[in-house]
């Protein structure tokens, strides 16, 4: 393991995980607000437990399969997954689709759980919390899928599942403090960066797979992430040029 | 079961969020897959022919996007 892949997928798990935790947490947070913390700690402690299941049980099993073949696979799901996301927070950057709002998801959340109430008096507490789960389930999944990805085949699976964690406590923590919707947290920034690292991993490791021995080997993912991040801005810049002439 | 179908459609999202991109980068992947293996191109060239097709194809659905954002 050296430093130049162990910190780029250390770092993109936390800052996914940061992504995705505060938008779970925004649900959670409705719950809590209409029906009490106790559905919502135990729906979000049942979402987190299958979350790490899933890691548990998908990590070894991904450690038997051959490394190149894995590298390919992996690298495809990188990339697709990466760029996904680059798309979006450059379209998002250039005010072509509009940012995430956690006061808004917030409102609509409670508007929801509020309309459930009505039509069913019975169960309240049970819809919370599995309201709870869903949001923590999906949202973690990605979280997930970036720890695993960047984890497995390289020894990276613990470092990469402590820095979600590490960015779970965080949220959570200052979460609890402020007890509201995390909305100063730059989303955008952070998924534009995310979707830079994964993408850049995923040319790295399809290359691998495919056979190629890239030039400065590790150091290489720094030359391919600056260049989508310069592909990110560009797009991002041409498009905002785009939508002022449409305008 | 609607958790399930919502769990199932959030994993193909996840990959597959413009279909055009997801063809286009896999439509790379094999190209350069088949040129290093079966036309014997030298590996560095596909390397940077996946890098570059992948960076340009970015590029390419950003400003798609922004000329329809529906898509």
């Amino acid at each position: 393991m050296t430093w130049s892949i162990a910190a780029p997928a250390v770092t993109a798990a936390f800052l996914a995980a940061i992504v995705e935790v505060v938008e779970a947490f925004t649900i959670v947070l409705a719950v809590a607000t209409l029906r009490g913390w106790r559905p919502a700690a135990w729906g979000t402690t049942a979402g987190l437990a299958l979350l790490a299941a899933i890691v548990l049980l998908l990590g070894p099993l991904l450690d038997r399969v051959p490394i190149h073949s894995l590298r390919v696979a992996i690298g495809i799901l990188l990339l697709l997954f990466g760029m996904g996301w680059l798309r979006k927070a450059s379209l998002r950057a250039a005010g072509i689709i509009p940012l995430h709002d956690e006061d808004a998801l917030f409102a609509a959340e409670t508007d929801q759980l509020d309309q459930q109430a009505q039509r069913q008096q019975r169960n309240l507490h049970w819809l919370a919390g599995i309201t709870a789960l869903k949001a923590v389930l999906l949202e973690g999944l990605e979280v997930v899928f970036i720890v695993i990805a960047v984890g497995a085949g390289r020894g990276l699976l613990i470092p990469a599942s402590l820095g979600a964690l590490a960015a779970c406590v965080l949220v959570l923590a200052v979460g609890a403090i402020v007890h509201r919707p995390l909305s100063r947290v730059p989303e955008n920034t952070l998924k534009f960066g995310v979707g830079v690292m994964l993408s850049a991993f995923g040319v790295f490791w399809t290359g691998e797979g495919l056979g190629i021995a890239w030039p400065g080997q590790d150091i290489a993912l720094l030359f391919f992430a600056a260049l989508f991040l310069a592909a990110g801005l560009i797009g991002s810049s041409l498009a905002r040029k785009l939508r002022m002439e449409f305008a | 079961m609607r958790m399930l179908k919502e769990l199932a459609a959030e994993l193909v999202g996840m990959f597959v969020g413009e279909t055009r991109l997801t063809i286009s980068v896999l439509a790379i992947i094999a190209l350069v897959g088949s040129l290093v293996d079966f036309i014997g191109l030298d590996p560095l060239l596909g390397g940077a022919v996946l890098l570059l097709g992948s960076v340009t194809l970015l590029v390419e659905s950003v400003l798609r996007g922004a000329r329809s954002p529906g898509l």
